[in-house]
Order: structure tokens, then sequence, then C-alpha cells
């Protein structure tokens, strides 16, 4: 284990990606120069159409592509090339688009494992696990389910509760209403409403724009792997409409 | 009648414990890494080769070699991970099996050129000592070599469902990014997986040389025999593989006390013809998952 200790959620980070290239393969850019700011405790919001870059900017943030050019600071340190499953001890998490709990373990051993960087520190990880559960009694009530047997809503629950041991000040997040019914993807834009007011930086990329911009206090939108538009949440309340035909190509 | 089916019963249990430590690795490579070893009994080889060696020049037994093979082979496992399989690890995987069967051969080649063709038996001061179990006659070695078998499988069981090391492994099985973006370092978990999967092989080549005869180019046949394990038993469940190692061992043995020996082979691939036909997937049923 690497000796940083873990930033706690009140000393809450900023995150900014500097020009950053990047892609999948060589000579296929996904990324062309993106540069972002996700500021401490404020959450910020990434935008645009589909192939425009936004998933794999997540991909860079989470380490788990390595950017041919440009930096990823986390404050003044320079985390480009630290692997992704260091991330989570400098208190930076990740929470991927789809499923990804572990679906033949039980939701009390996905949990538990959210408190992996707290392994050795059993009174912690107990500690930790007990107050997420406080916080989200739903999922304790799901403790003895195997995760791959739940709903969609709550595996998400229990992915957000997993990712909470951590206590991370970071949160980096794609599209997490994807697939869900509209009052459960409500319920978790209110959470995130929720972990920023605690003081937690995050970096929200979606493809629901309207929900996504309600809860932004700074919003960049992609275009072709490229910044297009940036501003407070001010600039883009009025015309989504527009901003959304013009993506879909409807003018 | 009775007596020789229950002996042939009693026979095949042991025989198939040994059976299933000899697999066990096999299983969690394909199951949690997705690694297909086909280099997995050259490992049993040279467990057998390690047990000669410790016997012949240290006066070992080998029960104590069997113990002391299980951290050796672990960290050959762990160096074969390192220095081969990450490497390969995300190329297709045809290029890992052909790789692993490089290393197989250089396995089995040098063994030939250390200890040549020869067929080598273990003998020990209770390699033919048997007791009565009433209307049983039952051998010290296969006794010996199964309950061994037993303890490691048994600890290679427990050490994945009951430690939090063996859980963040089963989660990396599941889903390698959840497990990296927790703060799981796969590559090392994946490098304990292997080592462990290699100290079963090399043990396992232990207690294989305390029953059977055994030469360098035999190992060949031990991976078509493991392969029929974990086919059978399913990937990456211990307990699968224990099983399926005792089904083998007892149709082994009842098919050939009943039957010419020929017609083993015959109907343990019959067997599993049928199974993969109705099951799918071995007698778990588990889905091969994507890695």
């Amino acid at each position: 284990m690497s000796a940083t200790a873990q930033v706690p959620a009140q000393g809450a980070a900023g995150l900014r990606v500097e020009a950053v290239v990047a892609g999948y393969y060589s000579g296929q850019t996904v990324l062309k120069g993106v540069t972002l700011d996700a500021r401490p405790g404020q959450l910020t919001v990434v935008l645009g159409p589909n192939g425009a870059g936004k998933s794999t900017i997540l991909r860079v943030l989470a380490g788990y592509l390595r950017p041919e050019a440009g930096r990823v600071l986390l404050d003044e340190r320079d985390i480009t090339r630290v692997p992704p499953h260091r991330r989570l001890d400098l208190g930076v998490a990740f929470l991927p688009q789809g499923r990804s709990v572990f679906p033949n373990l039980t939701v009390a051993q996905n949990v538990e494992l959210g408190g992996w960087i707290h392994r050795r520190d059993h009174v912690r990880l107990r500690r930790a696990v007990e107050t997420v559960y406080q916080r989200y009694p739903t999922v304790r009530q799901l403790r003895g389910r195997p995760a791959g047997s739940l709903s969609g809503g709550q595996q998400r629950s229990v992915e957000i509760a997993r990712m909470m041991v951590a206590d991370p000040s970071v949160i980096l997040i794609d599209e997490p209403s994807a697939g869900l019914a509209p009052i459960l993807a409500d319920e978790i834009y209110q959470e995130l409403a929720a972990l920023k007011m605690e003081g937690r930086t995050i970096l929200l990329v979606d493809q629901n724009v309207r929900a996504a911009v309600d809860i932004a206090d700074y919003v960049y939108t992609l275009e072709s792997g490229l910044n297009h538009l940036d501003g407070d949440r001010s600039r883009f309340e009025g015309d989504l409409g527009a901003l959304i035909r013009g993506w879909l190509g409807v003018v | 009648m009775l007596n020789l089916l229950l002996q042939a019963a009693v026979d095949g249990i042991l025989i198939g414990l040994v059976y299933a430590v000899m697999s066990v690795g096999l299983s969690l490579s394909m199951g949690i890494l997705g690694v297909l070893n086909v280099s997995h009994s050259a490992f049993i080889m040279l467990g057998s080769f390690f047990a000669l060696g410790m016997l012949v020049f240290l006066h070992l037994d080998p029960v104590i070699a069997f113990v002391l093979a299980v951290p050796l082979f672990f960290v050959v496992g762990a160096a074969v991970h390192r220095l081969l399989i990450r490497r390969v690890e995300r190329a297709p995987a045809t290029i890992g099996i052909l790789i692993l069967f490089g290393l197989m051969v250089v396995i089995e080649t040098g063994g030939i050129l250390a200890w040549t063709t020869d067929t080598r038996v273990l003998t020990t001061g209770y390699t033919n000592l048997h007791f009565a179990l009433g209307p049983l006659t039952i051998g010290w070695v296969q006794v010996l070599a199964g309950l061994l078998a037993l303890a490691l499988t048994g600890a290679i069981y427990a050490f994945l469902r009951f430690t939090m090391n063996g859980r963040a492994i089963l989660a990396m099985a599941q889903n390698r990014d959840a497990a990296a973006m927790l703060g799981m370092d796969t590559d090392r978990l994946a490098m304990i997986v292997f080592g462990i999967g290699i100290g079963a092989a090399g043990a396992g080549g232990v207690a294989i040389a305390m029953i059977f005869p055994f030469d360098p180019q035999d190992q060949i046949q031990w991976l078509s025999w493991a392969f029929l394990v974990v086919v059978l038993g399913g990937l990456g469940r211990v307990e699968n593989t224990l099983l399926a190692g005792l089904v083998i061992g007892l149709i082994q043995s009842l098919a050939g006390t009943l039957l010419p020996f020929r017609y083993v082979y015959l109907i343990l691939y019959l067997l599993l013809f049928a199974i993969l036909v109705v099951r799918g997937e071995g007698l778990s049923g588990v889905r091969r998952r994507a890695l």
C-alpha cells in the first residue's frame, strides 16, 4: 500500500483535465484535446451527443485509459499515470455506466468489498460499512441477497452504497439513470445533490440532459472529442431544447 | 459382488480426491482468469519428480514433499504469471494457448533431459502396506494421498470463500474493472490465483507419484484427466471440481471393476458428452463469463 493518506471528504479536492488526447486504438483519437475542471465541492456536468467522448473522459479520469497527451491533476498532483486501483486511495471513486455489482456475491459481500482499501483495519472497515447501512437502510434490508438477483434500481443503490464505504472526496459518475424508471432516476439525482452538499466534488457525465443540468453547478459540452460550450448552470437552463436538437441534427 | 463394488467405490473416492486437487488449478485459471493453461500438467509432472528428489536425496517422506510443494510451486506459478501470463492476458486467447503449449513442451523436454524417459515409482516404507476395514482392503498410500488432497482442496475452498482476499478474487472473476475501481490490485490477485493453481498442481503431482508410476512424457495424460474433471465440474468453483473429481474417480474405479479397462475412457467421455449436451456446461451449469 502506498503511504498516501486518504483525502477526507471535508477538504474536497479539485480534478482537472488538461488538453487530454486519448483513444482506444492507435491513430483513432476519441478525445482531441479536452480541458475540464471539476471544482472542489461542486457538481460538474459533461454533456454531449453520442460519440463526443463523454465516457472516454471518465475512463481517462478513472485510470483505465492512459492518455496519449495531456494531464490529469488532482489538486496540484499529476495523477495521469496512477493505475485505476490506486485512485480510490487518493479519494477518487468511479461509478461506471451499466451494472457493476458482483452478481454472484451477496449484497453484504459487495458492500464489504467497497471498503477494500481499509481491509487491514477491521474496526474502521466495520464502522464504514455500518455508516453506509445507516445511510442506505434499503440496502441493509437486501444484505443476504445475491446482488445479481436484484432489480436494476436496487443494483444501482448497492453500487452507490458500495462506493460510499470508502468515503470518497471526488466522485466520477457515468449515466447514473440509464435504464432506470423516472422515479428511481429522480432519487439518484437527489442523492448526487446530497453528496455534493456534503462537500464532495462530483463529475457527472450524462445523456439525461435536463436532470443533469438541474443539479449542476457548472456545465461543459463536448462535440467530436473537443470542448464546445461551458458555463454556469444558468447559461444552459434556457435553451436546452435547442442544444439537444442541434446534437440530433434537427435544426 | 457387493464387497467388490464397495471396494471399488472406496478406491474410486480416494483416487477421485487426488484427481480433484490435480485439477483445481486448471479450473481456477480458466474460470477466474480466463486463461486456458495447457501447461498445467507439466507442473504436475514437476511435482512428481520433486517428490522423487526429496525422497532420494533428502530422504523426505512424500507427505512432507506434498506440504513443501504447495509454497514452492505457488512461487513458481506466481513467477510464471508475472513473466508470461500477464503479457499475453489481453492478447487473443489462441496466442496465450500457444505460448503455454510452448511452456509445456519446454518443461517436458527439460524433464526428459534431466531425468530421461524411464518410468519411476516412489517407494516408501508403507507403499505396499494395507489395512483391513471389514471386508475391504485399503492401501495406506491411497488414504494418505487422498487425505492430503482433500485437505489442500478444502483449504483453497476456505480461502476463496471465507477470506476477504478470496472474495476479492471471486469479485474480480465477475467484473475485473469494478474490482480495480474499488482499489483491488487485480494483477496481484490474478498472480495469487495462478500461484495457488500451480501450487495445487505441484502438490497433486506428489500425490500422483505416491500412487502411480510416472515419467516426464506421461504428463499429457494428466492434462486430459484434469480437463475431464474441469469440464464435468464447471469452471472456477472449487466445490464443483471436488465433486467432479470424485465422480470421475468412482466411474473409473467401478467401470474398471466391472468392464475391461479399455471401456473406462469410453464411458467417461460418453458421460461427459451427455452432460455437456444436457446441461450446457458441466455439473454446475455455471455460464462461462467473459473476462
